[in-house]
């Protein structure tokens, strides 16, 4: 067994792990405010990516200071589809409904997309993007670790904006309990509207990394967002650490797996893992036990 | 830049109507005289214009509608104006099936052509072969296709099982103090890859090139980065990676470069012959030295081929370089069908399909066509393509008088 | 009730004589599709609209009801024809034994999180298929050819699959009668108080989903033998279950008669409009806002909204009459009522009660 090799696969399962932690995060939190599933998520990070890639090829717009102006246009993306769609249901199969919203959602932006940008895959160029440098044996991609700090920045930004502000107190209170969050004079509308905002604002971040990493095109949505979905079941759904933890653990088993053993198992291997935790903690592994039927 | 083209152009097919490759254009313009009075003729196309299949799919659309514009140019098929009726499928199979049923028994289309992809070509032809119709394709070449056993198929480009046969030559005869020592076989989980990749790793060995990584992986990989780090750590001098499109190559040269691994020699099976959008996915520094298999390129000197060349980059601009090769199984197609129609005298399907099993061989931009009975052609020359510079090329079969030298080793990336 | 009868027959008359009437291929091609898709949306209906668990893993079934006919058809060495149409069953059944174990493992999680796992769940079941030898991998499997002509060809598929709908409505009708029936709408009413009650929720629930399964089997084994060749990305494939959830919902989720017109109306819709538009990004957005538009505004799907419509109107004329009689006092309810809440079948409601 080759140890670099192995430390490598180690690294590249949290650098590049990280980063669909960041794009799952937003959905998670989306979830455990507004019981709703995003569907739209994966083409999400991919319109946050093709921002970037417009901002470049037009403006010259280096991609990480085109952030400063993808994520807040993200974040109204999410805002007006809140607002013009997500907030109108309800209901006790507002969840299930969630999914078809934001699938036709997704559908309308795919096909803007296609039009806009072609269907032939693009990727994020920069003189940074494929240098690296070396600890030992092990080489590091810059825009992975730039990926990787990224995402931790984010993350712990929204982390104090949960636990340290007045905002973030209402937004855990409708976690807990919309109609007792209600009782108690919160906004329960506007947490959900920004709540949404927030979600989809992080892949303009992750959707940038994604495309400076991967060549892609519209239809990349859909390997991205089956995987979203299973990192925050591992994680359990609404937990913000759940999804951190199950985001890199996806990556990283698929990674050390395909070292140890072959590359045909990596896929597999991960969703076995999923399904033998899932058997021991039906809520996955930091969800809230109230998640479990009995 | 236009009068040059023009020009140009003139004395190309001057020259190729000399030579006796020229079937179609002959037959199209002596045919051109009764063109006043006749109908046009409808053919028929189901292609994924979105979805999966959705790139390939619209270069397949150029390819088909540039052969179109160019015989009505030339007069029509036998004086008839041709007509393309081209349906999306959404690279879904169930749409496939209804398309070419929609196409034959509503709009009456006279001649069927292959969608994209030999995943849908099975189920088209499978229904198609129920009305009598040929179907000719010019991307399915997987094995499955030919042996399901079925009468009206016909695939107008390469089998996939050789493509690498000319690569495999080049290397084991390179001086033993040259040859690389050791070689990496990384590929997807494909029907298109894995026997390509499979043939030549035997043949390899023989000459003592050691073989120190060889795995397969799973098409919808979630990280390439440690696949490539693995493949990397096994430090080969020779990469050989079974890949389908743009984005795997593309995952697997960032990460080699990422790690500070160049091999000396790197061959992908698909995805360096996309032209711009392989360029523009990698950057043209990076695609410097990168190698890939197939029948066709842009420069190729078939003096068909370079008409179809020049026709492109007219119309959808770029550099012959640029010419995806979907563009030219595409226009093959169209090529094999006039040349079967010209030589039945008409759109009888079952004359066609009796005439392109007649072992008759035919002219195409990708070169000679012959079908053996399974409906595969048997007569394909296999070449590797380069990127030198800003220039695709080709440099194997090292004999052939249009080939290069091979640069190599690899540059360094970025070089 | 007489009229109601009278409707499904007249319905099933149609459908019968469907294809003695329109012999044009294409359009018996897409009836064949729209037969298989309604048998599914029905049969899906009957777990996920009764039960209140959305399941978005049934490709697994239908993948693994098209693996059986393909392997078996294949290895049994069976002649082209007539004869293959008996494994649709056994498509079926080997659905049904998978649904067992699968709904054991996923049915002890609450509804939401239900959804997903049976996601992950058909990935396992789709990057089995790619990557076990047996299945034939990514080249997948031709089965024997069928040469029947194409005037013809379509016709027994036809039959076949009409009879899977009207299994999976028969199945449908029946349960929601049975005392089964009301477990399963009890625990979508809630869940806590049906076990309160005493009602085994788990045996239950895996019981309705594994009954579901055998119809969405049998539909995966059909259209294997109708196409003719798998591969594990197409019958194993993602999109299925958005389209036979979004067919349901668009009908009227736990209603009768939704699924099979969500069923229809959208495969066949979404068949003739794709053959109509030959621009794939144009039809992804009309699809999309024609989508939107249905879920904001009949949000319990249009067989619920139409009823609501004609009771409502119903109501209004008999307040207005018995306004004129008495002035006020117990008026009765009014028209401009909340309206039930968002994806709540009326019938259904009232069936858990009753």
């Amino acid at each position: 067994m080759n140890s670099v090799a192995l430390l490598s696969a180690a690294k590249d399962g949290i650098l590049t792990g990280s980063v669909y932690a960041l794009m799952a995060t937003g959905l998670t939190l989306v979830f455990g405010v507004m019981d709703i599933i995003n569907i739209a998520q994966g083409i999400l990070v991919i319109l946050g990516a093709y921002l970037s890639y417009a901002l470049q090829l037009h403006w010259h717009i280096d991609l990480f200071v085109g952030l400063l102006i993808t994520t807040p246009t993200m974040f109204i993306v999410g805002v007006v589809i809140e607002r013009a769609f997500i907030g109108r249901l309800k209901g006790p199969e507002k969840t299930a409904m969630s999914i078809l919203v934001t699938y036709a959602v997704s559908l309308l932006i795919e096909g803007g997309l296609n039009m806009i940008f072609s269907v032939n895959d693009v990727q994020l160029q920069a003189s940074y993007v494929s240098k690296s440098f070396a600890i030992g044996q092990v080489h590091f991609g810059f825009i992975y670790v730039a990926g990787f700090i990224l995402a931790a920045v984010l993350l712990g930004a929204l982390y104090v904006m949960l636990y340290r502000t007045r905002f973030g107190m209402s937004v855990r209170a409708s976690l807990a309990d919309q109609a007792s969050a209600a009782l108690v004079g919160i906004d329960v509308r506007r947490v959900s509207t920004i709540t949404f905002g927030i979600g989809v604002a992080v892949t303009a971040a992750g959707g940038m990394i994604y495309g400076a990493t991967n060549s892609f095109n519209a239809s990349s949505s859909y390997d991205l967002i089956s995987r979203l979905l299973t990192i925050i079941v591992l994680g359990g759904m609404g937990s913000l650490g759940g999804a951190m933890v199950a985001g890199i653990a996806m990556v990283f088993i698929g990674d050390v797996v395909g070292v140890v053993w072959s590359p045909v198992w990596s896929t597999m291997a991960y969703f076995v893992v999923l399904i033998l935790v899932l058997l021991w903690r039906p809520q996955g592994l930091f969800g809230r036990a109230s998640a479990r039927v009995a | 830049m236009k009068h040059g083209n023009r020009r140009y152009l003139r004395v190309l097919s001057a020259t190729s109507l000399a030579g006796a490759s020229l079937v179609t254009m002959v037959g199209a313009s002596g045919a051109s005289a009764r063109s006043h009075a006749s109908s046009p003729v409808k053919i028929g196309i189901s292609l994924s214009l979105s979805g999966d299949f959705s790139a390939d799919g619209q270069a397949f659309q150029q390819g088909y509608k540039l052969w179109a514009a160019d015989i009505n140019r030339a007069g029509g098929l036998l004086g008839h104006k041709v007509v393309l009726d081209i349906k999306s499928d959404a690279s879904s199979p169930t749409q496939v099936v209804t398309n070419y049923q929609a196409l034959i028994s509503n709009d009456h289309v006279a001649l069927t052509f292959g969608p994209f992809s030999s995943l849908l070509s099975l189920p088209a032809a499978k229904a198609v072969s129920r009305y009598g119709y040929a179907l000719v394709e010019g991307a399915g070449g997987a094995p499955s296709v030919f042996q399901a056993g079925l009468h009206n198929v016909f695939d107008v480009s390469l089998p996939v099982a050789d493509d690498l046969m000319p690569f495999a030559k080049w290397v084991t005869s390179l001086p033993a103090a040259k040859r690389p020592k050791t070689v990496a076989f990384v590929t997807s989980n494909d029907p298109f890859t894995e026997p390509q990749v499979t043939t030549i790793e035997p043949l390899l060995r023989k000459a003592h090139i050691k073989t120190v990584y060889n795995h397969v992986f799973p098409a919808e990989v979630t990280d390439y980065t440690s696949i490539a780090d693995a493949v990397a750590a096994s430090k080969p001098q020779a990469v050989v990676l079974g890949s389908v499109d743009v984005p795997t190559v593309s995952a697997f040269m960032q990460a080699f470069e990422q790690s500070g691994f160049s091999p000396k020699v790197f061959i992908a099976t698909g995805g360096p012959d996309q032209g711009s959008t392989f360029i523009k996915s990698v950057g043209l520094k990076n695609a410097n030295g990168m190698m890939v298999p197939n029948a066709w390129y842009g420069g190729s000197a078939n003096p068909l081929s370079r008409v179809m060349v020049a026709q492109y980059v007219k119309k959808y601009g770029g550099t012959a370089s640029q010419v995806s090769s979907d563009v030219a199984e595409a226009y093959s197609v169209g090529e094999v069908v006039a040349q079967a129609v010209k030589a039945t005298g008409g759109f009888n399907n079952q004359k066609i399909i009796k005439y392109l099993h007649s072992g008759v061989t035919l002219q195409s931009v990708q070169g000679p066509v012959r079908f053996n009975g399974l409906g595969e052609n048997t007569v394909p020359t296999a070449f590797t393509f380069q990127w030198q510079g800003a220039k695709f090329v080709q440099v194997n079969p090292v004999n052939d008088r249009n080939s290069v030298r091979v640069l190599y080793p690899k540059p360094a990336w970025g070089k | 009730m007489r009229a109601r009868n009278l409707w499904w027959l007249v319905a099933l008359a149609a459908f019968g004589v469907f294809p003695l009437v329109v012999t044009n291929p294409t359009y018996t091609t897409i009836a064949v599709f729209s037969v298989i898709f309604m048998a599914c949306a029905s049969s899906w209906n009957m777990f996920s609209g009764y039960s209140g668990y959305i399941a978005l893993g049934s490709a697994a079934f239908y993948g693994s009801g098209a693996y059986t006919m393909a392997l078996l058809s294949i290895h049994l060495h069976m002649a082209p024809g007539a004869a293959m149409f008996w494994l649709v069953p056994l498509g079926g059944l080997v659905a049904t034994v998978l649904a067992v174990p699968i709904g054991w493992i996923a049915l002890r999680v609450r509804r939401h999180t239900f959804v997903v796992i049976t996601i992950a769940i058909f990935f396992v079941f789709q990057l089995s298929a790619i990557n076990f030898g047996f299945t034939g991998g990514t080249s997948g499997l031709n089965l024997p050819f069928i040469t029947w002509g194409y005037q013809y060809y379509n016709v027994p598929f036809y039959y076949v699959g009409l009879g899977l709908v009207i299994f999976a409505t028969a199945l449908s009708a029946l349960v929601r009668r049975s005392r089964f029936g009301m477990q399963l709408l009890a625990i979508r009413d809630d869940e806590d108080r049906a076990l309160g009650l005493g009602v085994r929720t788990h045996a239950v629930k895996v019981t309705g989903f594994a009954l579901s399964a055998f119809t969405v089997g049998a539909a995966g084994a059909l259209y294997a033998m109708f196409v003719g060749q798998i591969y594990p990305q197409f019958v194993y494939d993602p999109m299925f279950d958005i389209s036979i959830a979004l067919m349901t919902f668009l009908g009227g989720l736990g209603t009768l008669t939704g699924p099979l017109l969500g069923g229809l109306v959208l495969e066949a819709g979404q068949q003739y409009l794709t053959i109509q538009f030959s621009n794939g990004s144009l039809y992804l957005i009309l699809f999309g806002a024609l989508f939107l538009l249905v879920i904001m505004f009949m949000p319990q799907g249009v067989v619920v909204y139409i009823r609501d419509r004609v009771t409502r109107r119903a109501e209004r004329e008999r307040a207005a009459v018995s306004a004129n009689d008495a002035a006020a006092g117990d008026a009765p309810p009014p028209a401009g009522d909340p309206p039930a809440p968002a994806g709540v079948a009326h019938d259904v409601a009232v069936g858990g009660v009753a």
